[in-house]
């Protein structure tokens, strides 16, 4: 009898430390449970004309823009808790997406991170609030990157016509070509300004680092350019002048590197 | 972009006609000038007072009456007032000819087309750039002339007035965030305040520079900027 009741109490104890074991990795995974249905993602594909010109305006979040050789534009998001409303417009060859105008008067939205794929004569006017901007690939007539706030700005393998790049505190990194007669500016409050460029280029430039000072031409040192302002500004002309190119940095460095 | 230009362009600006730079330079404008500001809303209210009301509201009662009785008076009136013969006129007291008269607007002309000629050659209209950035060394003779008679403003004085203007578009938007930020998550409200010191920083930086050598036109262009860029951020984030 005392046999047997040893046996139940320590079945009952097993049993226990089994039910214990379960709920423990229960509750261990319940948050990345949550938070993989916390994400939702968005995906939409619309047909683009030749001069086909995106135009987006983010809250926060990351947006990525890649040219590909397919005449269509390809809208990728993924829309973390809570999830903002997406509305984009197709208006006569723009594709607009605004999230401020869209989700104003909510409170408390998640980030929303967007990968674009669009034609590579496409224009691109990309802006946000607080977040990384990268484009890739792209030919057309601009390139517009705005981050209203924080975050870093990639431009690579760009060889738009116009590129108006701008940030608060964050770096801005230009990888790409200039065409002439083109206008190419870069503004920046606080953070490194790098511009990688070919030796062949041809540009009128003026570029002021007030606070730091800190401006490296590289390669691009010529007679033509001079320091002015107590060097606070080089201002010059490298081959024959044909682009223009206006780099500010009110804090921060700006540097050319030779492709 | 000047308050002619703006007020030229309120009434396209209000029916959507401008294209998107226009629009944006005609919106920056009326941010800053409160007197284009002005003149755009009674536009906008007379736009809807004319959309909205009806055809019959805004005929009066009777209309047809009020026409006959408006005619009658005028006709009476003018039967009442035979028009007097015009006695000829004199000028400075004296009559001059015709070939006088003339010469004399042959001579005016003259003089006004080359100064005209002049002027246009040594003078072209100033951008807002322009105004901060450019220093006494770059004015033009006639620009320096207008400046010393009081015609125009110095490079100094114009970059006093659009420091003005800047501030209070500032303080107007910066009124709009208080009402907005306590709604914005804990990630957006320090990303602003972090970049907001950040311009604030530099503006005090360069207004130091300037305050020890008002000369120093660098310095001013780069004030103007940072508080242009600190106005966008006001801006940009009282729509959140």
């Amino acid at each position: 009898m005392i046999c047997s009741l040893n046996k139940i109490s320590r079945i009952l104890i097993a049993a226990k430390t089994t039910i214990l074991l379960c709920l423990s990795v229960v509750f261990f995974f319940a948050p990345l449970v949550q938070e993989v249905s916390a994400q939702r993602s968005f995906s939409k594909t619309y047909p683009a004309t030749k001069n086909v010109r995106l135009q987006l305006l983010n809250r926060s979040g990351t947006v990525t823009v890649e040219g590909w050789d397919r005449q269509e534009i390809n809208i990728s998001a993924y829309l973390e808790a809570p999830a903002a409303n997406i509305v984009p417009q197709s208006l006569s060859g723009t594709i607009l997406i605004d999230l401020v105008k869209d989700n104003q008067g909510r409170n408390g939205i998640g980030n929303v991170n967007f990968r674009i794929r669009v034609p590579r004569m496409a224009n691109v006017d990309i802006e946000t609030r607080i977040g990384n901007l990268s484009v890739t690939n792209v030919s057309g007539g601009l390139v517009r990157a705005f981050i209203t706030t924080e975050g870093d700005i990639t431009l690579t393998n760009i060889t738009a016509g116009a590129v108006d790049a701008q940030n608060g505190i964050g770096d801005i990194f230009f990888d790409g070509e200039m065409r002439g007669g083109g206008q190419y500016r870069f503004t920046s409050m606080r953070g490194n300004i790098n511009l990688r460029i070919p030796f062949e280029s041809s540009f009128r430039l003026v570029a002021t680092a007030p606070s730091t000072r800190n401006i490296s031409l590289g390669s691009f040192a010529s007679s033509e350019m001079s320091f002015v302002g107590d060097g606070r500004r080089v201002a010059g002309r490298f081959g024959s002048g044909s682009s223009s190119l206006t780099v500010t940095n009110q804090r921060g460095s700006i540097a050319f590197i030779r492709r | 972009m000047t308050c002619d230009e703006c007020q030229e362009n309120i009434s396209r600006f209000l029916d959507n006609e401008l294209d998107e730079t226009s629009s944006m330079s005609v919106q920056t404008h009326i941010s800053l000038c409160a007197e284009c500001a002005k003149i755009c809303e009674d536009f906008a209210v007379i736009l809807d007072s004319c959309n909205g009301g009806k055809p019959s509201e805004l005929l009066p009662p009777n209309s047809q009456a009020l026409w006959c009785r408006i005619n009658n008076i005028i006709e009476s009136e003018a039967k009442r007032e035979p028009v007097a013969p015009e006695p000829p006129k004199r000028w400075f007291g004296r009559s001059f000819t015709l070939s006088q008269v003339g010469s004399a607007v042959l001579g005016i002309a003259v003089i006004s087309s080359l100064l005209t000629i002049v002027g246009i050659k040594n003078y072209y209209e100033p951008t807002a750039e322009d105004y901060t950035s450019r220093s006494n060394a770059s004015q033009t003779t006639f620009e320096k002339v207008l400046s010393k008679v009081g015609l125009t403003d110095t490079p100094q004085q114009a970059r006093m007035r659009r420091l003005q203007e800047q501030q209070a578009a500032i303080d107007y938007w910066n009124k709009r965030v208080q009402a907005r930020r306590e709604q914005w998550d804990n990630n957006m409200r320090d990303a602003f305040d972090r970049n907001l010191r950040e311009f604030d920083q530099a503006v005090e930086e360069y207004t130091l520079i300037l305050q020890q050598d008002p000369q120093d036109d660098l310095s001013g262009e780069m004030l103007d900027s940072a508080l242009n860029e600190k106005m966008n951020l006001l801006r940009a984030f009282s729509e959140l």
